[in-house]
């Protein structure tokens, strides 16, 4: 049945296709380092998604606005808790101000779990979360 | 165990056999050639298709059907996205999807754009034309728009990314002989329905967590008419163990054809419950709903397709079937001049300019028809469409345009964002472009105004402030903004003035009150009650999130 399915390029597309459509989602439960990154796993409505996050950026000592330096959306997006949207955002900032301690931190309240805190470092020394 | 070697060669290997509704060999002429043609393709060695995919048919009907379906509303959802182009690029930041695709990820003019062409691509699909290239042009525009940027959070527009992969390689277009019951054999179509029960499979695994079962996760995430009929039945700890359940049952029904008569009731079922939950999740229902289309029995598509209302307009249709070159020369023609002039009308930014370079389209189609194509050919036999389908799509822009309020919000937000982020050029631009678009809006007049006052320019920013208080009585801000500027030039009394025209218009405005209380040294009348249910206050020009 596979050998029959991989002699034409169809079905080594679909074979390739299931495959991977399969097995991605996989990634968020035994690979992602993030919890709050639920992208390609269908994981709609999951108890996650109820997750909400306060991130905090302070430059030298001084809390910043985040909605003066990102849109809107990118903080929305940060609420989430997201980590890989949390470092770019640091990583801006650190090019935005050099020299400067970037220190990110990330509270994150759960549906189904203890409050958990992220970060709490310079992110220019130390640029993942 | 044979070794390849030992297996006598074979010049051709039998076809799948069909796997029909009611199991049957294929019938048509069509399937037939279909099986030469993999004969033909197929390896010296005996290698049998597998039927599961390669004998997978549906009805021509069908096909055609959800092909207008799902087009159509790809299409609307398309154009719904434009109103969130202006957060895309803004500020310089971006995070792709994927790593790599930060830099290349579409700002505000290319996502807009992107997603305008993605809808007029999207109509030539629904209408049949050219489908071998629209679609791979489309699924191309489509990926990099929602791969480009982490900021479409949607996971049905993933899901479209998928779907359009698959969707090139489904027999779209229509042959000649082809009728309302001929079958067409489309390993896609199956590939599509296998994914969705992926799909429903995973979700489905995403909500065995105690958190999920025990109705905490559904109490929070479900409003609407939903949410009360839920607490007045069953509720919300039976409904969240019925929709997991739900969905492991569409995971193993929705790709095998005779459990589609368990599959389709209870998928149409739990997509519009999904509808009716209040969940801000775009077209996602509407969407999955459409893919139900396949699901439906042939026999009964068929029947509805060979209709006699329907089988009137198709006889119509195969009359007025142009194929002389002056008549398709004249109707596309016609057809480029009107849907010029419609794009005039179309409020969408860069519309009339992408409209007018979209005209080159048929344009190219007509000349490669009658100076490249065979005579005969369905280049030859069809171009005439490509207008049509032209001046459809630019008309599709218009009434999404002007049924909504999408161009209106991507003005509006993009001011917002330029406002915002510290680039009060832009945000002049688009605010004066709100006004152009939209005069009876306050938000234009009232921002535009205090962009003006704060550079200096009195006359024009108060003018502005002026028409923001006629657009919108109740509403403190634009008197407001008056009284501070006023209290800026140290014209206290005028301040006073407008702090209490402020108060008068909106009572509850705190900030209002404040100021009026600070000019005039007292202490005015308690404010009003803030009414709990109402939401805290918003900038009206800042964009809304989606939803996951």
């Amino acid at each position: 049945m596979l050998k029959a399915l991989l002699s034409t390029w169809a079905g080594r597309f679909i074979a390739v296709f299931v495959l991977v459509q399969l097995l991605l989602p996989l990634h968020y439960y035994l690979a992602r380092k993030d919890p709050h990154d639920e992208r390609f796993a269908w994981r709609m409505f999951s108890p996650m998604r109820m997750t909400r996050c306060q991130p905090t950026f302070v430059i030298d000592g001084k809390p910043t606005n985040l909605g003066a330096e990102f849109h809107e959306a990118w903080v929305e997006v940060a609420g989430r808790g997201r980590f890989t949207v949390i470092e770019a955002m640091g990583a801006r900032l650190c090019a935005k101000y050099p020299k400067s301690e970037v220190r990110v931190s990330i509270d994150c309240t759960y549906l189904d779990r203890e409050p958990r805190s992220y970060g709490g470092y310079d992110m220019c020394t130390v640029p993942l979360l | 165990m044979a070794k390849k070697g030992h297996r006598p060669k074979k010049k051709a290997a039998p076809a799948p056999a069909s796997e029909r509704a009611d199991g049957s060999p294929p019938r048509s002429e069509l399937a037939k050639a279909h099986a030469n043609k993999s004969r033909a393709h197929a390896p010296t060695e005996l290698v049998r298709e597998p039927a599961f995919w390669f004998g997978f048919e549906v009805s021509w009907a069908k096909l055609s059907f959800a092909r207008l379906v799902i087009f159509a509303l790809l299409a609307l959802d398309a154009l719904l996205q434009i109103s969130h182009a202006p957060r895309y690029g803004a500020g310089g930041f971006n995070v792709g999807q994927l790593p790599g695709l930060d830099t290349i990820g579409p700002g505000r003019v290319g996502f807009e754009i992107g997603q305008l062409l993605c809808a007029y691509l999207f109509v030539y699909a629904a209408l049949g034309v050219a489908t071998r290239f629209v679609i791979p042009a489309a699924a191309a525009i489509y990926a990099w728009l929602y791969f480009g940027s982490q900021l479409d959070s949607y996971q049905h527009h993933y899901l479209v990314a998928l779907v359009l992969v698959i969707a090139c390689f489904v027999p779209w277009e229509r042959k000649p002989e082809t009728v309302p019951g001929t079958p067409i054999r489309a390993w896609a179509v199956r590939l599509l329905l296998v994914q969705l029960g992926i799909l429903y499979l995973w979700a489905a695994i995403s909500k065995m967590s105690p958190a999920w079962l025990d109705g905490r996760t559904i109490t929070g995430q479900i409003t609407g008419s939903l949410r009360s009929a839920i607490e007045g039945s069953v509720g919300f700890k039976a409904a969240a163990r019925f929709a997991l359940l739900t969905e492991l049952i569409l995971a193993v029904t929705v790709w095998v054809r005779p459990a589609w008569i368990v599959a389709l009731p209870v998928g149409i079922a739990f997509h519009i419950g999904i509808l009716a939950s209040g969940l801000d999740i775009g077209l996602f229902a509407y969407l999955m709903l459409a893919f139900y289309v396949f699901l439906v029995p042939d026999r009964l598509v068929v029947w509805i397709a060979e209709s006699l209302p329907l089988r009137v307009i198709r006889g119509a249709l195969r009359r007025i079937r142009l194929e002389r070159p002056v008549a398709q020369t004249i109707v596309t023609g016609f057809a480029l001049a009107i849907s010029v002039a419609l794009a005039r009308f179309c409020r969408f930014d860069h519309a009339f300019v992408l409209a007018a370079v979209l005209c080159a389209i048929p344009i190219v189609l007509l000349a490669a028809a009658h100076l490249v194509a065979a005579p005969g050919s369905t280049l030859r036999r069809s171009v005439a469409a490509a207008g049509l389908a032209h001046l459809l799509a630019i008309g599709v822009w218009l009434v999404v345009d002007r049924s909504t309020t999408t161009a209106v919000d991507y003005f509006r937000f993009w001011g917002g964002n330029a406002r915002r982020l510290g680039d009060p050029v832009s945000a002049e631009v688009a605010y004066r472009r709100l006004i152009q678009i939209a005069p009876d809006e306050p938000a234009g007049y009232f921002q535009l105004g205090r962009l003006l006052l704060a550079r200096g320019e009195e006359v024009a920013g108060l003018e502005a402030l002026h028409e923001a208080q006629r657009l919108e009585p109740l509403a403190a801000r634009a008197w407001l903004a008056e009284a501070q500027w006023l209290v800026g030039k140290g014209r206290k009394a005028e301040a006073i003035q407008k702090a209490q025209e402020a108060v008068y218009s909106e009572p509850t405005n705190q900030a209002a009150r404040d100021l009026l209380d600070t000019l005039s040294g007292t202490r005015s009348a308690p404010a009003a009650p803030v009414d709990p249910a109402r939401p805290p206050a918003r900038d009206d020009d800042a964009d809304k999130p989606d939803k996951p």
